[in-house]
């Protein structure tokens, strides 16, 4: 039995450090930067080896490791605004330069990554889970741990904020595509 | 439109994130046929999911990830970005014709109420039962609808099931649609056909099919010329 144990958690936590791309991923779509997304991703692969005993179902592992992920990134967050709560946190503006401040932004896939990563921060982590990862609403409100009736305002936001923000980059494309 | 039935963005979030069952899918389905300005705000909501989907292919690499392991993510990009400009582009130039509520139903690309005849393009690329027939019902209720409709179902991936004889269901059903309309046009992904065939399977289209280069050049070429794009 012990045996068997310890096979599945050795399993386990070899799926723990595949998903690390996935990870990074997740996180550098919440930061936009790689560096800080790669600190995040090992920060988060640490936590969740060092506790992998505490899942108690293996199919929940990515909600699981996205919830770690998600308070790594509150973490590092709340050090530089430390009187914030969880609430407050969720509609903390971006700490990142909005889209039109960034030169590489004719390129149709920075505007986005720019344009997500400039969404309030839960609104952002919603958007990302969902479109990125294919979680449900179920396994967001999860890994967050918010009602479903959360994640569907948030996700409504930012897709309303997102068109906003995207739409006069594409009107810019249609014209050059015109030319 | 029936004010009792609940429209919100929530509820069409929930649609294009396939959170919703079977029943309440086919009442937005059916409803969309007939309201224009709501597929139009489907289509706008997609195309953003499909814009943030795919923005974060090839990622830059933080300090401890030099051996390139998201190098794998970089080949479809290319491809799917331009299917999503396509798409946006088609979805912006509905939008800036959209200033006022009035105009919006005749805006809506070529909408089925306006002098243009109703053009939609059904994008399939499942082989659920239930999607391949939400595929055929709403092509059928667009023809119905208006008699200058043109409407094609144009299918990839495992899609591909509904044109293949050795997979679909739906032969039969397919031959009557395509004899009682000449307006409607079935479309096979090249691609997905050869990966079809790679994997050792059968591909055998009936004989109502047609084959396009790709799915995604047909859909980009379908929404430059103003066609309204659907993916079911």
């Amino acid at each position: 039995m012990k045996l068997l144990q310890s096979r599945a958690q050795r399993e386990l936590r070899e799926k723990v450090v595949a998903s690390r791309a996935r990870l990074y991923r997740m996180a550098f779509a919440w930061c936009r930067d790689p560096v800080l997304a790669d600190d995040l991703a090992q920060e988060a692969l640490a936590h969740g080896l060092a506790r992998i005993e505490q899942l108690r179902e293996a199919e929940r592992l990515m909600s699981w490791l996205f919830a770690i992920l998600n308070r790594c990134w509150i973490d590092h967050l709340r050090g530089r605004r430390d009187d914030l709560d969880d609430e407050m946190l969720a509609e903390l503006p971006s700490p990142l330069p909005g889209p039109d401040s960034h030169a590489e932004m004719q390129e149709t896939v920075s505007r986005v990554r720019a344009a997500v990563a400039a969404l309030p921060v839960g609104q952002c982590q919603v958007v990302t889970l969902v479109d990125l990862e294919g979680c449900t609403y179920a396994e967001v409100a999860d890994a967050l741990a918010i009602p479903i009736g959360t994640v569907m305002s948030r996700l409504c936001r930012a897709r309303t904020a997102l068109r906003g923000l995207l739409e006069p980059a594409t009107a810019q494309t249609r014209l050059r595509s015109v030319k | 439109m029936n004010d009792e039935r609940d429209f919100s963005d929530e509820r069409l979030n929930a649609f294009i994130d396939n959170e919703l069952g079977a029943r309440e899918r086919e009442e937005i389905l059916v409803a969309i046929a007939e309201d224009a300005e709501l597929g139009q705000r489907l289509c706008a909501l997609r195309s953003t999911k499909e814009l943030v989907r795919h923005a974060y292919g090839h990622l830059p690499s933080g300090h401890r990830n030099r051996d390139g392991r998201f190098s794998f993510w970089g080949g479809a990009l290319a491809a799917s970005l331009a299917l999503v400009v396509g798409v946006l582009i088609g979805w912006q130039g509905h939008h800036v014709a959209m200033k006022s509520p009035h105009d919006s139903v005749l805006a809506w690309a070529g909408g089925m109420f306006s002098p243009q005849p109703t053009r939609v393009l059904l994008h399939l690329d499942s082989a659920l039962p239930e999607r391949m027939e939400e595929t055929l019902d709403l092509a059928e209720a667009y023809l119905a609808k208006a008699s200058r409709a043109r409407v094609e179902i144009v299918v990839n991936n495992s899609g591909l099931d509904l044109l293949r004889e050795e997979a679909t269901p739906h032969a039969a059903r397919i031959a009557a649609l395509a004899s009682r309309h000449e307006m409607l046009a079935f479309v096979a992904c090249g691609n997905a056909i050869a990966r079809y065939r790679n994997a050792g399977l059968d591909v055998t289209l009936v004989p109502e099919a047609q084959i396009a280069g790709t799915a995604v050049e047909h859909v980009v070429d379908r929404v430059r010329q103003g066609w309204t794009y659907l993916k079911i």
